[in-house]
Order: structure tokens, then sequence, then C-alpha cells
């Protein structure tokens, strides 16, 4: 029992047992389905899709320090993909996956060519362009994407069966996790390190052997085929999509969600996506009060006010707030046990 | 038709040769990777020796008995310090061989290319000898014509461009076969618009020595430090470098993060370290260079990236006690004393092994006392880890000091160079300091 224990404590501290305990709490949501509203558990679905686009941005911005407009795109990329794929042509969602990644960085690398010349403000800019010529694009494929009016999807199969939303949703916990993971693998590793560097200081970075284009084409694809991989489990939750909804809007929710939750944390983009695209529906809407009349658009007033206070006060995120309030709480706690030991 | 596929020829070749020579260098960091892999393995085995001991200790055994746990302890530890030694061995032997492989693959290139320099130097020297001839002819011929002086100018302006020439294709053979020759700058180059920064400046470091540039603000100090780790690409002239295997290489033919790979790292003026990363981190981006695994392996966190940090991590920790400054491991940068940062970015050229470090006004910000500190450090230093030392400073009192041989520039000129106390002495030194009489 004892062994089992420490076992136990060597496991839990573990950063990947926090997200394991993470998917296994949201899997209450699709378990206890029939108790909650359809919005509350449509709004999760969405918050935990945009999260794993969200985690892909994270290491853009916060790692890499580009700061793109074009997320939104790639997201519709993946839904349009995953429609053709599975709808048109009746093919396995491997093959969507493949597809969607392949077009995504070839999309992708396109983006990144353009980044590497170009920094900050003016990357931004550029990335809204491509964005808008991509939507110009998906107006005119038709075939492919439903045009102006968009396109509904028939259903998810997965290994030859087709999956009911409540299924879907687990597939996205499971997702979710696995999301969780690789970015954690990836900022703790020479990657995440040197794309750090290179943000501080591109000629340190370079002095150090860190070919500082490479790793920045490479933040770029991984963020697009996170992107992509998002836009997929949208389509195979929502079942709608249409191009012209896939615009600025949307990529600047997710910089917001990055930047409210803090950029350069897992937990800290948790935060920003649930209060960006979640807090509505799934807390404010479920309250009868604030649902009704004059307040029905009270949380948009409240997410606004918190993105202004997180941005002025707390730069590094919400999550450097939560990180300051447990540190002093410690010390308090470590001052009163020593207190009690002295009396 | 010709002359076009030659060229074309000598690009490719020109091509395939860096292309090798950068497959050698990397074949390099993975030697540098096994030496450090061996501490490794020997700081592990320790530390299991010591749990296994403390394990034995706390089971109030009678002494005789723990003698002999003991003893079948330390052997157990020698045979698996034996095996890892005897694994990391014919590791480095494959390395070996690969690298001889590669040498004489590259070796044919560069052979192609040196008859080509040869080549060139004799139609060169050829043409020398025609310009002086007619230099002299026209001298003797027309010698009151305004047009004969124009032509005259005009074809010592090519004779000197080609004596220029001659001289930098001649120090790399010097380079080449001086091995205590570290680095040779040649009739380096460097004009931003119409101004020169670096003019024409040539001189050469040895192995093992402290080599100081100096010169007064605006004097191009820095521009030929960027030239050296290719920031800026020179105008015109070329910098030969001698690896630790006494092969010469003009370092223009790298890049800037290729450079790091030959065995030159810089420091910068103002402490150019990564804030949001603690001071381990900070080192292990300074072995960026030496990581092997891919991006799938670090992606998945496979055994073998996870090895390589291992090993990387024991690697930067033996720098940190060697600097004296363990304590600050897990201290993020951010706020520590400045002399403290200078130490850390020292700590992180120091990862790689390299053989000739550069720094850059290495007591900038620093106070009386930490500029004695560092002049120490960069002494021993020096002497531990076998160095070249290369710096620009403008506190005197650091370069007098430690440096063995001083080059003093002016206006991207050089003005002097010498031994410091020459140097103190030399009276052109003194003019671009306190300015002529």
């Amino acid at each position: 029992m004892e062994k089992f224990k420490l076992h136990f404590k060597r496991i839990s501290k573990h950063p990947f047992f926090g997200f394991v305990l993470f998917g296994l709490a949201l899997s209450l949501i699709p378990i206890f389905n029939n108790f909650l509203p359809v919005s509350f558990v449509d709004s999760a679905a969405k918050t935990l899709i945009y999260f794993i686009v969200a985690l892909g941005f994270a290491l853009l911005i916060g790692y890499g320090g580009l700061a793109s407009l074009g997320t939104s795109s790639f997201i519709a990329i993946g839904t349009f993909a995953i429609y053709t794929v599975m709808d048109l042509l009746n093919m396995p969602f491997a093959l969507a996956i493949l597809i969607g990644v392949i077009v995504a960085l070839m999309v992708g690398v396109i983006f990144g060519f353009v980044s590497l010349r170009i920094e900050g403000m003016y990357l931004a800019i550029v990335t809204l362009g491509l964005s808008e010529i991509m939507i110009e694009l998906f107006k005119n494929f038709d075939k492919f994407t439903g045009g102006v009016s968009g396109t509904t999807f028939s259903s998810f199969r997965l290994l030859g069966q087709s999956l009911s939303t409540n299924q879907t949703f687990f597939i996205i916990i499971i997702a979710v996790v696995i999301a969780m993971i690789l970015t954690y693998n990836l900022i703790n590793s020479p990657t995440g390190r040197a794309l750090l560097a290179a943000k501080n200081s591109d000629s340190a970075a370079r002095a150090m052997g860190i070919s500082v284009i490479k790793y920045r084409l490479i933040a770029f694809m991984v963020s697009t085929v996170y992107a992509v991989i998002g836009g997929m489990f949208y389509m195979a939750y929502i079942k709608f999509s249409m191009g012209s909804t896939w615009g600025l809007a949307v990529s600047l929710n997710i910089l917001a969600a990055v930047v409210v939750g803090g950029s350069k944390s897992i937990w800290g983009v948790f935060i920003g996506t649930f209060i960006i695209f979640g807090l509505d529906l799934m807390v404010f809407q479920q309250i009868p009060f604030l649902s009704q009349g004059a307040f029905a658009n009270f949380s948009f007033v409240i997410s606004g006010v918190l993105i202004i206070v997180v941005v002025m006060y707390y730069p590094s995120g919400l999550i450097g707030l939560f990180k300051k309030m447990t540190f002093k709480l410690k010390n308090k706690l470590a001052k009163k046990s020593k207190g009690e030991r002295k009396s | 038709m010709k002359p076009l596929f030659e060229k074309m020829k000598h690009l490719l070749n020109q091509f395939l040769r860096i292309y090798y020579t950068k497959k050698l260098l990397k074949l390099n960091k993975k030697k540098v990777f096994n030496e450090n892999e061996m501490t490794f393995k020997n700081h592990q085995l320790e530390q299991k020796k010591e749990r296994l001991i403390s394990k034995t200790e706390s089971k109030e055994l009678s002494e005789a008995e723990v003698q002999t746990k003991r003893q079948e302890i330390e052997i157990r530890i020698e045979k698996e310090l034996t095996e890892a030694k005897q694994n990391i061995i014919t590791k480095s032997a494959d390395i070996e061989n690969k690298i001889i492989k590669m040498k004489a693959k590259r070796d044919n290139l560069q052979n192609a290319l040196i008859s080509k320099i040869e080549n060139d130097l004799l139609a060169l020297k050829e043409k020398n000898t025609h310009l002086e001839k007619v230099i002299s002819e026209a001298k003797k011929t027309n010698k009151d014509l305004n047009q004969a002086d124009e032509l005259i100018q005009e074809k010592e302006e090519e004779l000197k461009n080609n004596l220029r020439k001659i001289n930098i294709i001649e120090s790399r053979k010097n380079t080449e076969e001086n091995t205590d020759i570290h680095l040779s700058l040649s009739h380096l180059t460097m004009k931003f618009g119409g101004l020169k920064a670096v003019d024409d400046l040539s001189f050469d470091v040895k192995k093992g020595e402290i080599f100081g540039l100096i010169g007064p603000n605006g004097a191009g100090k820095t521009t030929v430090f960027n030239c050296i780790t290719q920031f800026y690409k020179p105008n015109g002239g070329d910098i030969y470098y001698n690896d630790s295997n006494n092969e010469t290489n003009s370092l223009l033919d790298f890049k800037v993060h290729d450079i790091i790979n030959l065995g030159i790292v810089r420091t910068f003026q103002n402490v150019e370290l990564v804030w949001e990363l603690s001071v381990l981190d900070n080192l292990l981006v300074g072995a960026h260079s030496l990581y092997s695994a891919g991006f799938f392996s670090q992606l998945l966190h496979l055994p073998k990236i996870r090895y390589e940090e291992k090993v990387l991590k024991t690697r930067a920790l033996e720098v940190l006690k060697k600097l004296d400054i363990l304590a600050y491991k897990d201290a993020l940068p951010y706020g520590l004393p400045y002399g403290v940062l200078k130490k850390i970015e020292f700590a992180r050229t120091l990862m790689t092994k390299p053989n000739l470090i550069i720094l850059d006004e290495p007591a900038a910000g620093l106070n009386d006392a930490e500029t004695k500190e560092l002049a120490q450090l960069i002494k021993s230093l020096r002497d531990e880890f076998n160095l070249t030392i290369f710096l620009v400073e403008h506190d005197m009192g650091l370069v007098m000091e430690v440096c063995d041989t001083i080059c003093a520039i002016s206006f991207g000129k050089k003005i002097a160079i010498g031994s410091p106390s020459e140097i103190q002495k030399h009276p052109k030194v003194q003019e671009a300091y306190l300015g002529g009489e």
C-alpha cells in the first residue's frame, strides 16, 4: 500500500497526469449529456475545438513571437477538407486528416515564407490579406466548399461506423488531451527553447547555431496543422461550415483567447479559450436572470472588460495572476506553519 | 559555351564542398556530444553507487557484511562503467569512420578548388608582370601627355588590386601551413554605402592567446566582429580559420548559424539571454547545436531526446559549477546582478566546447571590482578549457591586463599591433586616442 502511494505520488507529479485528469473531467459532459442543456454541451465542444486551435496558435505567438491573423482560414481548410474527403469522396477519416494536413502544410509554408522577412504588425497585416484571399477562394470553389451558402456535413464516420454527436465529443476530448501532451513536449524541447531564443534576440539565437528561418517555419506549420485538425472536429461536431464566416473575427477571437489566458502556459490558453468562447453560452446563458431582457448581451461586456484589464495589468495573462495568487497563498501557509512550530 | 560550363561546374563543386564540410562539422559535434556522454555516464553511475551504498547501510548489517556488500557494489559499478565506456568508444569509432569517408569525398573537391586557386594565382602574377611592363613603357615613351598619366594611374590601380588578391590567396596558404594561427583576417573590407567601416584590415590570432582589438568609438571594432561571425558579409578580403583538426576554412563559406559548428562562439555587448527561460535552460539553448534528435523525436518525447537532454543537463551543471554560479540554476535571469548575467553568458558559450570565444565588450556595465574578477575569469578559462579568446574592449585596464597581443584600429584601419606595453608606447595609438598635437 505504501509503495502504491509512493508510486502514485510520483505519477501525480508528472505534468501529463494533469492533462489526463482534465480529459477525464471533461468526459463527464457527454456522460451526463441528458441532464445538461443542449446549448451548454454544444458550446463546451466548440470551446474544446477552439482550444486545440489556440494551442497551436500559442506556440506561434507565445514562443515564436509571430502574430498571424490567418488562423481562421486554416480552420476553414480543415472543415472543407473533411467535407471533401468524407462526404464527396466517401473516404475514411484517416485519409481526411492526411490530405488536410498536406494541404495545410502547403498553405502554411506559403504563409511561413512570407513571415520570414517581416515581423510584428506587418506580418499580421500580410496574413490578414492572405486569409481574405482564402475566403474569396472558398466562395469560388463551390464544389468543395458549398460556395457562398456553405455546406453541411452528413455524418462523422470512424472505422466504418458513423458516430453520434456524443461519441464525437469523446473523440474531441481524446484529441484535446493528445494536443496538450504534444504541445507540452514541444515547448519543453530544443524546438521550444530555440523559438523563444529567436523571439528574444534574433542575432543571439543565430550565434547559438539556431537557424531562425527553420524554426519559424516549424512554428507556422505546427500551428496550421493544429488549426486544420481543429477545423475537422468542428465539421464533425457542428456539421456546418460557410466560407465567409471564417474571417477576421474568428482569428481575432483566438488571438484574444491566447493573450488573455497567457500564451506561454497550456492551462492559460485553456482559461483564455474558455473565457472567450465558453463563458457566454456555458455560464451566463444558463443563469435565468442574465439570459433575458436587458442583460442578454452582458457576457460580451464582461469578456471585453476582461481583455482590457488583463492586457493592461497582467501581460503574462490570467495564468500569471493565478500563479501569483498561489505563490502568495503558499507563502502564507508556510509562514503559518512556521509560526505554529515556533510557538 | 565552354567557360559557362566551367563556371557552372565550379559553382556545383563549391556547393558540394561546403555541403560536405558542414556534414563534417556536424560529425565533429557528435564527437563533442560523445565526450559529454562519458562524463554523464560517470556521474550517473557514481550516483547509483551512492544510492546502493546508502541502501545497504540502512539495513542494519554487521560491519563485515557491509564491507563485502560495498565491494560487490563497487565491482558491479566498475563493470557497468567499462561497458558504458566500451559502448561510447565503439560509437565514436563509428563516427571517426564516417568522418574519414566524408573527408575523402570533401578533399577531392577541396583539391580541385585549391588547384583552381593556384591557377588564378599564376594568372594574376602574369597579369601583374605584364601591367608593370605596360606602366614602365608608358612612363618612358609619353612622359608629358595627360592621357598617358591617366592610363598609368588606371593600370597602377589594377596592379594594386591584383596584389591584394594575391596576398589574400597567399595568406590562405600561410594559414594552412602555420597551424598555430587560429584566425587570420586578410585585407578585410566592409563598406556601408560610401563609408568604409573596415578598411583593408589584416591580422592573425594565434592559438591559445588572448587577443584584444581596441580603438576609439566608431573605429569599426564591432563591424570586424560581425564580419567574423558572418552577420555581415564583407565586401572584400577573406577570413580564414584553422579548426581543432587543423583544417583551414574560409569563414565566408558559412552562414551565421553554422559558425558555432566550427568552434567559434560569441557573446554580446548587452547580455542577450532568453529572459523567459531558467539559467539551466539558457545553457541548453547554448548547446542547441549538439542536439541531433529530429522534430518528431522532440514532439513525441522519444528516448533519444530524453537521453540527449539528460547528457547535456549534466554538462550544463558541470559548467555552472566551474563558474561558481550553480546556485542560480533554476532562477530566471531577469533581475540577477549584472556580473552574474555575464557569467551565465560565458557559461552558455562553454557548452559546446568551443576553440575560439569572441567577447564583445565583456566589461561593459561592470564596476571595477567586477572587472577585476572578470579578468581573472577570462585568464583561468583560457587555461582551463584551452581556449583562444578574441575580445573587443573599451576598458583599457582590462585589455592591458589580460591580453597577450593587442591590435589597435582607427577608422577601420590598423594602426598598430603588438604586446600591451608596445601598444601603450606607440605614438600613433596615442594620437588616435588623445588627438594629434
